[in-house]
């Protein structure tokens, strides 16, 4: 329980140091922020909005420890003030549309690569030497050093733009109206397939390579021979005593890559015009908005937290000893 | 040491890594003078299909596709190769001394190292980006090293503790030796393996980013890279219009130079781990 604990405790200090990054920057850039926006804004922000401005980066009368306690406290009634570019919508309500369908393209695409790159993973190192792993190892890290940026483009050309088998951006076609039925799911699919087929990519070569190196030092230790001695089946060594424990790793570095597969959809998203947390991102790069940038990161900083968390459970659940700790 | 690089340079992935990435730094040091036509030069019509003027056709504006790549490559390899450079010896400085110091100083600089890594980078890097605003190569790769250290502190740390309890570590502090100099000389020789990796893996996570963050248009658009080609292209819809040759030279630069470096890291690891190496004799054995 204590370990949970110790955990919980450090996400609360890496929340906060977010949160200082977004209370510093606007304060450590030459002029007021505030204005500079609203002059950029022009017409579109009405001048009541100034001070609603004003408080989203926590500029209230007051000292700076005053103010940073007002922000802190706004971040974390999960208050992210007004969006510029989607005004006047908070940042809140921007966020909370897109975030569905990033959290579609990463939970799914991450599935299936961790599912399928584990699996690639136990059967190279089973056979490691072999036909497969001499082809598949080289290969999986080869998939792994190509951005995302690049697959995603090269994947629009080719299957959308050329061969048009799968529509080139949007989360479902603009003809049909949103609703449980079999037409609206069906497009939703269709235009996930391409964004998700890039993520995937993007993610499976890790998988494999992280995968087959812990299983090959794992196949090495005593007790994998100690089981094959005992006549233990092929399949429960290879599953249950050696891939149980070469899991761990993968478990752990599942977490820690989900933000570079955070970032990896912002990419995706905007090359195939999809409405998720990227594109949306990307129009309030280009209008500066920054309230939107910066809601953005606390909301990737607490999705990061939330799935290290579960890692923390899952390994838990795996490893005995750190249960006893 | 020298029997680690002389098998190294054995291994056929790390010679064709090597020879890949010699290729680039060739291209970044010399490419101007091999290049068909200055970075900004207009030298045809808006989007010619690639031909034997233009190996790889022209840009919107009339630009030659292949010129502009060669002359990016300078720029994204120096944003890559310096921003490298920052985060490996942060990540080694930090790793290191809380590795071997341990106690309050291992406690503080493991949390700081912990909390650069949850973090997510990207959505960090286009909020300092964003207030930064046009972005220098300069400011990009302080940007990325800044954010991207975590990785390697964590792994020399670990590394480290591992090597404190040694003999040969006990004895150098038997004898008296300064700290400074049991890290400097005892400690970091024998961790040159990490290092290398982590400097490699850091090279080819900066350059991927900075072209993502000057995709994004957060960039200089102005300084030719791979990135603001990659910039102008989207920005020009080029894909839509069916002028793949805009985007195809920078994206295959990105990957050759990408899959050569991870060939590197690969043979590297193949070299320092001998269980993970397929022995050529097993290849030929009947299956």
């Amino acid at each position: 329980m204590s370990f949970l604990l110790r955990r919980a405790g450090f996400y609360v200090v890496a929340f906060v140091v977010a949160a200082i990054f977004n209370f510093l920057l606007p304060r450590l850039m030459p002029g007021n922020p505030v204005d500079i926006m609203f002059a950029q804004a022009g017409t579109v922000l009405p001048p009541e909005s100034l001070e609603a401005l004003k408080a989203t980066f926590g500029f209230v009368d007051g000292p700076w420890p005053v103010q940073f306690g007002r922000y802190l406290a706004s971040v974390f009634t999960f208050d992210l003030g007004l969006s510029v570019r989607f005004h006047p919508l908070t940042v809140n309500a921007v966020l909370m549309q897109a975030l569905p369908w990033t959290l579609l393209l990463v939970l799914t695409s991450s599935l299936i690569a961790f599912l399928l790159g584990s699996a690639l993973g136990i059967r190279a190192a089973w056979r490691r030497g072999g036909a497969f792993d001499s082809f598949g190892a080289p290969a999986a890290l080869m998939i792994q050093a190509v951005p995302p940026l690049v697959t995603s483009l090269v994947a629009l050309f080719v299957l959308s733009i050329r061969l048009k088998w799968l529509p080139t951006g949007y989360a479902w076609a603009p003809e049909l109206d949103p609703g449980f039925t079999l037409a609206f799911v069906g497009s939703v699919l269709v235009h996930a397939a391409l964004p998700i087929l890039t993520l995937v990519v993007a993610q499976i070569g890790g998988y494999v390579v992280t995968m087959r190196n812990s299983m090959i030092n794992l196949l090495g230790e005593d007790y994998i021979t100690l089981a094959t001695a005992k006549g233990l089946s092929d399949g429960r060594v290879r599953y249950a005593y050696a891939a149980r424990n070469a899991l761990l790793p993968t478990v752990t570095s599942f977490a820690m890559t989900l933000g570079a597969t955070f970032g990896g959809a912002l990419i995706t998203e905007i090359v195939f015009n999809y409405p998720g947390l990227g594109y949306t991102l990307y129009q309030g790069i280009t209008a500066r908005d920054y309230p939107l940038i910066q809601g953005q990161l606390m909301l990737m900083t607490l999705a990061m937290l939330t799935a290290n968390f579960a890692a923390d459970l899952l390994c838990l659940a795996l490893d005995p000893r750190l249960r006893r700790a | 040491m020298r029997a680690f690089f002389t098998s190294l340079l054995a291994n056929r992935k790390a010679s064709i890594g090597a020879g890949i990435v010699a290729f680039f730094l060739a291209l970044a040091v010399f490419g101007p003078l091999v290049a068909p036509a200055g970075p900004n030069q207009r030298v045809g019509r808006p989007h010619e299909a690639p031909s034997a003027a233009h190996l790889m056709g022209t840009t919107r504006m009339g630009r030659d596709v292949l010129a502009q790549t060669i002359h990016g490559t300078r720029t994204s390899l120096l944003v890559g190769l310096s921003a490298g450079l920052m985060i490996t010896a942060i990540g080694t400085a930090v790793g290191v001394t809380a590795g071997y110091l341990g106690g309050r100083v291992d406690e503080s600089l493991n949390l700081i190292t912990n909390v650069v890594l949850v973090i997510p980078n990207l959505p960090l890097m286009l909020v300092l980006a964003a207030f930064i605003g046009a972005a220098s190569p300069a400011t990009i790769a302080l940007i990325i090293a800044g954010t991207a250290w975590g990785w390697g502190a964590r792994v020399t740390r670990a590394q480290t503790q591992s090597l404190r309890s040694r003999d040969y570590i006990h004895a150098a502090e038997l004898l008296g030796e300064p700290t400074w100099r049991i890290l400097a000389c005892e400690l970091l020789p024998n961790l040159v393996s990490i290092i290398g990796f982590n400097f490699i893996g850091s090279v080819l996570y900066a350059v991927v980013t900075e072209a993502t963050l000057e995709f994004l248009g957060l960039g200089d658009a102005l300084k030719v890279s791979w990135g603001t080609l990659l910039y102008n292209a989207q920005t020009t819809s080029a894909l839509q219009v069916g002028a793949w040759w805009e985007v195809a030279c920078p994206c295959l630069a990105l990957v050759l130079f990408g899959s050569g470096l991870s060939l590197i890291n690969f043979a590297m690891d193949e070299v320092a781990n001998p269980r993970l190496r397929t022995l050529r004799l097993k290849l030929r054995a009947p299956a």
